[in-house]
């Protein structure tokens, strides 16, 4: 399997094999995208987020030393993209305030369409609400599959705190939810 | 100490751990004594999350994505071997499936000098089977006639089909609304007839056919691979009042040769 794994592929690229990048987009294009999707909840934004990362991966595919994991290398890239747009783009959770208001309707009709929420659309909305690092820590946390000590190294933190930031982010994704709970 | 934390975690779980040992539950998680997942107040949460599907992207980013590499590579190889791809929105989808044949086709060129990483050629090839039968399901489920035909036509280059692509091909044979596609499905389907069930879905799908033209084709497939089962299900047809009187006749002498 080392052949094709995520880091050979990579290491081809980085030696101007440029076609293997296909096949690592095909195998994380989805991740990424749900990665960047959880963070915006824009569908065209997020596939041009996903376009950034490869389009970093391929400029700085010289960077790649193959000593670490594909996946945390590119999710550290992935997570450099969306900071950056987010900082150029300041009132965008300002937006996402907005966006939830939206969605939870006006006072008059709110109750009805919270009848109609699932369960899933509620973890979504409280997902949005929680701040920006806190939701990335959670999205990191599902794509890479809970392997806290990589999501340790895309942080530049210790795998114990990366543990404490997902239960802290949990937590607070509790209480929010249960808010959302009451309202129904 | 170990009873206390048991304790804890027991207190956390029932809802009744204040602020204070709240703290306490993340020190000892920090320090690597508790594990997120004895938490089972989170652990039903972090499991709808892990579950929770986001929206899916469109093609456009498959589009791009390699018109980008194609332009990456020109910019790369400019000179000598200097090779731009005609404008390609369109076949992109394709191009993203012939770019991945292509580095099967050279991995497996490169294998049969270095046979012991067979293994790893096997392993791309199942990716890349993948990605061929991922491509052949999305296109059965599209609107025209024409592109349902390709993806029929895709599995004449798979080696092997899943069952999700036979049972796809069989949706297809019993219903979709075009003939040319339905015979197209049956004829993808002949390689696999030595497969028993492959065999009885054959069988159960005359009854389903109602176009002559197919319904003769299965009658002689059936003729062609000698299977006295599907006897029953050929009389069907020939009992059904609104089979055309050519195809009974067709039908009688396929029973006739098989019985």
């Amino acid at each position: 399997m080392e052949a094709f794994s995520d880091n050979t592929l990579m290491e081809k690229v980085r030696a101007g094999d440029l076609d293997r990048l296909g096949l690592l987009f095909e195998r994380y294009k989805r991740p990424l995208y749900g990665f960047f999707y959880g963070m915006n909840k824009e569908q065209e934004l997020s596939e041009d987020l996903v376009q950034n990362t490869f389009f970093r991966i391929l400029k700085y595919r010289h960077l790649f030393r193959g000593d670490g994991d594909f996946k945390t290398w590119m999710f550290h890239i992935a997570r450099n993209v969306s900071h950056d747009h987010f900082r150029k783009d300041k009132l965008k959770s300002k937006e996402s305030v907005e966006k939830w208001q939206e969605r939870l309707g006006h006072n008059e009709n709110r109750s009805t369409e919270m009848e109609h929420m699932e369960e899933q659309q509620m973890l979504a909305i409280a997902m949005e609400r929680l701040p920006e690092e806190k939701r990335e820590v959670l999205l990191l946390s599902k794509y890479q599959e809970k392997k806290y000590k990589e999501i340790g190294e895309i942080l530049g933190c210790s795998e114990g705190a990366v543990k404490v930031k997902v239960f802290r982010a949990l937590e607070e994704l509790k209480v929010v939810y249960k808010q959302l709970e009451k309202m129904m | 100490m170990e009873q206390t934390k048991e304790e804890l975690v027991a207190k956390y779980n029932e809802g009744l751990a204040d602020p204070a040992e709240v703290k306490l539950v993340e020190k000892l998680i920090e320090k690597g004594e508790i594990e997120l997942t004895q938490l089972r107040a989170l652990d039903l949460l972090d499991d709808q999350l892990m579950k929770s599907e986001g929206a899916s992207p469109s093609i456009r980013m498959n589009d791009e994505f390699y018109s980008m590499l194609e332009s990456e590579k020109g910019k790369l190889k400019k000179g000598l071997f200097s090779f731009r791809l005609p404008e390609m929105n369109v076949f992109l989808p394709r191009f993203a499936f012939g770019a991945a044949l292509v580095i099967v086709g050279f991995v497996v060129g490169n294998q049969l000098q270095r046979p012991t990483e067979n293994t790893e050629v096997q392993a791309l090839t199942a990716e890349v089977g993948e990605l061929k039968e991922m491509m052949m399901l999305s296109m059965l489920e599209k609107e025209s006639a024409s592109e349902r035909l390709k993806a029929v036509s895709l599995t004449d280059e798979m080696e092997q089909v899943s069952d999700k692509v036979t049972r796809a091909l069989f949706q297809t044979l019993n219903y979709d609304a075009n003939v040319n596609v339905r015979l197209a499905a049956l004829e993808a389907l002949v390689p696999y007839v030595g497969q028993s069930d492959v065999r009885k879905e054959l069988i159960r799908s005359i009854s389903h056919q109602d176009s002559p033209l197919v319904q003769v084709t299965l009658a002689e497939l059936m003729v062609s691979i000698q299977e006295k089962k599907s006897v029953t299900e050929l009389q069907k047809l020939i009992d059904n009042d609104s089979t055309p009187k050519d195809v009974k006749n067709k039908i009688k002498k396929s029973i006739e040769t098989l019985i």
